[in-house]
C-alpha cells in the first residue's frame, strides 16, 4: 500500500515537473536573436495566405536545395496579427511570410523584416517586377512581389454594346456617360459596381478613382492632397457617393465588400462594370461557366483618366523574411525559387492544371506573364501584361507608417457619406483631418 | 399550491485542518493533491494570469513600437480612449449588443429548455442539432448569415419579396445603427442560445417531479407552474446562462467584423481593440481597452449574479 502511495506521489511530482517544463518551453518562445545562414538540411516554415504549391514542385525544390518546407496556410487578418505578435515578443513563427504593401511603412520603421537586398539581387529582380516599388520604404525593399494583383477596370462589353456603346471609354467623363446610357437603355438598372462596406476594398477603390481623376492621395510628407473640390480625391469621392445615390450602383452595395460579394454581381451580370476590379478575375471567375453568366463578355480596359487612360495602381502581395526567422538565408532561397519566372508561369497554369498553385492569381514577373500569355492559358493575357508593365504604387514614397489608421478613416467616412449620415465635404474633411493629425505625429 | 422555494442558508464551510483530537498532532501535509493540480495551475498562471497582470500594468504605460520610447503615462491611454469618437461609438454599440444579446438568449434559452424538458420522440437528436451553432466559429457564422442578410442577393430579401411582404430589396446592414446592431446581434444570439439552453436545462433537470405533481393536484395551471416553480428553481442556471451571454456579447468581434466591417453603425469595442493594437500598433491603448472590457465584464457579471442568482435547496 505504502509503495503504491509513493509511486502515486512520484507520478504526481513527475507530472508537475513536466508541466513546469512545458510552461518554461512555451514561455521562452523562440530565437529572435538573429538566424542561421545554414541552407542545407534545415526546415523552414512558410506562413502564407493560400494553400501550398503542388507537392511535386515543392518536393523538387526540397530535393535540389536540401531545405524542407513546412507550409502554414493562414488567412490575411490572422497572419498580420501573428506577424505583429511574433515581432513584438521577439518570437519565431515563420521564416518567410506575407509583406503587405500597405504595411511596408510600419515594417520598415519597426525593422521587423530583413531588407531583401541582404539576400537577393533586388535590382535585377525589379527590372522584371514592376511592382517592386510597392514594397519599398525609405529606399529599402522589404518584400518581393509574390503576385501581380493590381486594380483594373473591367467592363461587360456585351451589355455596353447592347446599350449602343461601341468604343470603350478612355476618360472618366465618357465612362460615366456610358454607364448612364447603359442604365437609361434598361440594359442594367445598376451598371456600376462599388463595394461600399467600410473595409479596405473601399479605400483602394477610392485611391484608384483618385488616380483616374488625375489626383494623388498623399504627398511625400503624408499631407492630404484631396481637400480642394477641384482635386482628384475630392472628385473621386463625390463621383462614388453620387453613383450610389443616383442609382448607378446597387443600393445593396452599401454593405458589399470587394471580395466575393462584389465580384459575384459582375459574374451574374447584375452590374456592367467594376471600375476597380482585381486583375485576373476575367480568367478565374467571369469566364468560368460554373460560376458566371457573362462568360467571354467581360474585358479589361485601360483605366479611364481625366483626359485619356492612366496607369493602374498596384495592390500586390509580397513575401519577405521576418527578423525572427531561424533560417533567413534558406528562406531567401525559397523566395528566389517561388518567384522565379518558370514557377510563377507554372503556378498560374502555363504548364497545365497539375502544376497550378491553388488561388495563385497572376505572376509578378513580366517574363512569367509573357510565358503564360504565350501558353494561351491566361484570358486577355496581352492586355494584362501591358497594364502590369505600367502599374504604379498607391503611394510613390511608400505607404506611411500610419496607413492602417488612414485607410480606416477613408473607408468609414466614405461609407458614412454613401449612407447619407454625412456629406462628401464632411467625409473628405474628416479623412484629411486624420491624415494631418497622423502625419504630424499626434 | 405553493412550492417550498427559499433561499438557502450559506453553505457550511468545510472544517479547517485541525489537530487530531486523540493524538493532538496535526495531520501530515499531503503533497499529492498539490502536485496533481500543479501542471494545470502553472498553465493557468502562465497563460492567463501572467498575461492578465502584464495587461493590467501596461494599460498605464505608453507602449507604441512606432513611437518610442515607452514609459509610464498614468491614465493617458484611458483619456485618449474616451476622446476617440470611434471608440466611444463602439462602446454604445457594445452596450446595445449586451442588452439585446443577454435578453434574447436568456428568454430563448429558458423557452427552449422548458420545451426540451418534456419527453418526446427525437428529443436527443434535437438537442444534438441545437448545439451546432454554438460549435461553429463566429467567422463562419458571419459568412453564412451574410448570405441571409445580403441586400443584393440575400435569402431574407428573396423570401420576403416572394411573399410580397416587401416590394423591393431592403438594406439591413450599415444604414441604421439600431437595425444594424440588432441584425448582427441576432447572429450572435443564434450562436450563444444553445449554451444558455443547456445550462438552464441542466438546472431544470434538478427540479423534483413531485413538485410539479403537487402543483397539478393543487390546480395550478401551466403559467403558474412555470412562474412559481420552474423559474425560481432554475435561477442558478439562468444566472450562469446570463453571465456567459454577458461575456460573449461584451467580447463580440467576429460577427460585426464580418457583417459590417469597421463601420460606426456596428463596430464593437473588441473590434476597436484589434484595430488599436494590431493595426495602429498602439499596444498601451489596446491594453487599456482590454482592461476596460475585463472590468466591465466582471462588474456586470457580479450584478447579474447578485440580482438573479439564488441558491436553492431541494
Amino acid at each position: 500500500m505504502a509503495s503504491t502511495r509513493i509511486a502515486a506521489k512520484r507520478t504526481a511530482l513527475l507530472a508537475g515537473a513536466i508541466g513546469l517544463g512545458l510552461i518554461a518551453t512555451g514561455c521562452s518562445g523562440g530565437s529572435g536573436s538573429g538566424g542561421s545562414d545554414q541552407t542545407k538540411g534545415v526546415t523552414i516554415t512558410v506562413a502564407w495566405l493560400n494553400p501550398p504549391p503542388p507537392k511535386a514542385a515543392l518536393a523538387a525544390f526540397e530535393k535540389s536545395s536540401g531545405i524542407t518546407v513546412k507550409w502554414a496556410d493562414i488567412d490575411w487578418d490572422s497572419l498580420q496579427t501573428k506577424i505583429a505578435a511574433a515581432a513584438t515578443s521577439n518570437t519565431y513563427f515563420a521564416d518567410a511570410t506575407d509583406v503587405d504593401w500597405s504595411r511596408v511603412g510600419q515594417l520598415g520603421k519597426l525593422g521587423w523584416f530583413y531588407p531583401m537586398s541582404k539576400y537577393l539581387d533586388v535590382k535585377s529582380m525589379a527590372a522584371d517586377m514592376p511592382q517592386m516599388s510597392s514594397f519599398q520604404a525609405d529606399g529599402t525593399v522589404y518584400g518581393i512581389p509574390f503576385d501581380s494583383s493590381y486594380m483594373v477596370t473591367t467592363v461587360n462589353q456585351a451589355e455596353f454594346k447592347k446599350a449602343g456603346i461601341t468604343s470603350m471609354p478612355t476618360t472618366m467623363d465618357q465612362y460615366t456617360a456610358d454607364l448612364q446610357q447603359v442604365k437609361a437603355k434598361g440594359v442594367s438598372a445598376t451598371p456600376l459596381n462599388i463595394p461600399f462596406a467600410a473595409a479596405e476594398g473601399l479605400s483602394t477603390y477610392w485611391y484608384e478613382a483618385t488616380n483616374a481623376f488625375g489626383g494623388t492621395v498623399l504627398d511625400a510628407k503624408g499631407q492630404p492632397q484631396f481637400t480642394s473640390p477641384s482635386s482628384g480625391g475630392y472628385k473621386a469621392a463625390a463621383w462614388m457617393v453620387n453613383a450610389i445615390k443616383s442609382g448607378l450602383v446597387p443600393a445593396g452595395n452599401i454593405n458589399v465588400t470587394d471580395s466575393q460579394g462584389m465580384q459575384n454581381l459582375m459574374a451574374k451580370g447584375v452590374v456592367a462594370s467594376t471600375f476597380s476590379d482585381y486583375s485576373g478575375n476575367v480568367g478565374s471567375l467571369y469566364d468560368v461557366p460554373s460560376s458566371s453568366s457573362v462568360v467571354h463578355d467581360v474585358a479589361y480596359i485601360p483605366t479611364p483618366g481625366p483626359t485619356g487612360t492612366v496607369p493602374n495602381l498596384g495592390n500586390p502581395d509580397g513575401i519577405g523574411i521576418p527578423k525572427t526567422a531561424k533560417y533567413p538565408k534558406a528562406a531567401a532561397e525559397f523566395i528566389k525559387w517561388i518567384t522565379s519566372t518558370q514557377n510563377q508561369a507554372a503556378f498560374a497554369g502555363a504548364d497545365g492544371a497539375a502544376k497550378v498553385m491553388p488561388n495563385y492569381p497572376t505572376p509578378s514577373r513580366l517574363s512569367a506573364m509573357k510565358l503564360l500569355t504565350a501558353s494561351g492559358k491566361l484570358a486577355q493575357g496581352q492586355e494584362l501584361t501591358t497594364l502590369l508593365s505600367g502599374a504604379k504604387p498607391v503611394f510613390a514614397s511608400g505607404a506611411p507608417t500610419w496607413y492602417p489608421q488612414f485607410s480606416r478613416a477613408v473607408s468609414t467616412n466614405l461609407h458614412a457619406a454613401a449612407v447619407g449620415s454625412m456629406s462628401v465635404q464632411q467625409a473628405i474633411s474628416a479623412i484629411a483631418s486624420t491624415a494631418k493629425s497622423l502625419a504630424s505625429g499626434s | 399550491m405553493s412550492a417550498d422555494v427559499r433561499a438557502a442558508a450559506p453553505t457550511r464551510r468545510p472544517p479547517r485542518t485541525s489537530p487530531d483530537r486523540r493524538t493532538g498532532r496535526r495531520p501530515r501535509f499531503d503533497v499529492l493533491p498539490y502536485a496533481l493540480v500543479a501542471p494545470l495551475a502553472i498553465f493557468i498562471i502562465g497563460l492567463a494570469l501572467f498575461p492578465a497582470a502584464v495587461t493590467l500594468v501596461d494599460a498605464f504605460f505608453k507602449v507604441q513600437p512606432l513611437n518610442p520610447p515607452d514609459g509610464f503615462i498614468g491614465l493617458g491611454n484611458f483619456v485618449r480612449m474616451f476622446q476617440d469618437d470611434s471608440i466611444v461609438s463602439s462602446m454604445v454599440n457594445t452596450a446595445y449588443y449586451v442588452v439585446i444579446g443577454v435578453v434574447l438568449s436568456t428568454v430563448l434559452g429558458v423557452l427552449f429548455a422548458v420545451t426540451l424538458q418534456q419527453r418526446f420522440r427525437g428529443r436527443s437528436v434535437l438537442i444534438a442539432v441545437l448545439i451546432l451553432p454554438w460549435a461553429l466559429p463566429g467567422v463562419v457564422e458571419g459568412i453564412v448569415w451574410s448570405g441571409i442578410w445580403d441586400s443584393n442577393t440575400g435569402l431574407l430579401n428573396s423570401v420576403l419579396t416572394s411573399l410580397h411582404v416587401i416590394s423591393h430589396y431592403q438594406v439591413f446592414l450599415g444604414q441604421n445603427r439600431l437595425v444594424t446592431v440588432l441584425v448582427i446581434e441576432l447572429v450572435q444570439v443564434w450562436q450563444i442560445t444553445p449554451l444558455s439552453t443547456l445550462l438552464v436545462l441542466a438546472a431544470l433537470q434538478n427540479i423534483p417531479g413531485d413538485l410539479y405533481e403537487a402543483a397539478e393536484l393543487d390546480g395550478a395551471g401551466a403559467w403558474k407552474t412555470f412562474t412559481r416553480i420552474t423559474v425560481p428553481l432554475a435561477r442558478p442556471g439562468i444566472a450562469i446562462a446570463m453571465v456567459q451571454a454577458v461575456i460573449a456579447t461584451l467580447n463580440v468581434f467576429d460577427q460585426p467584423y464580418v457583417l459590417n466591417g469597421a463601420a460606426s453603425t456596428g463596430a464593437s469595442v473588441m473590434e476597436q481593440t484589434y484595430f488599436v493594437s494590431f493595426q495602429n500598433l498602439d499596444f498601451g491603448e489596446g491594453y487599456a481597452l482590454s482592461l476596460l472590457i475585463t472590468v466591465v465584464t466582471i462588474l456586470v457579471s457580479l450584478a447579474i449574479v447578485r440580482i438573479v442568482y439564488r441558491a436553492v435547496e431541494l
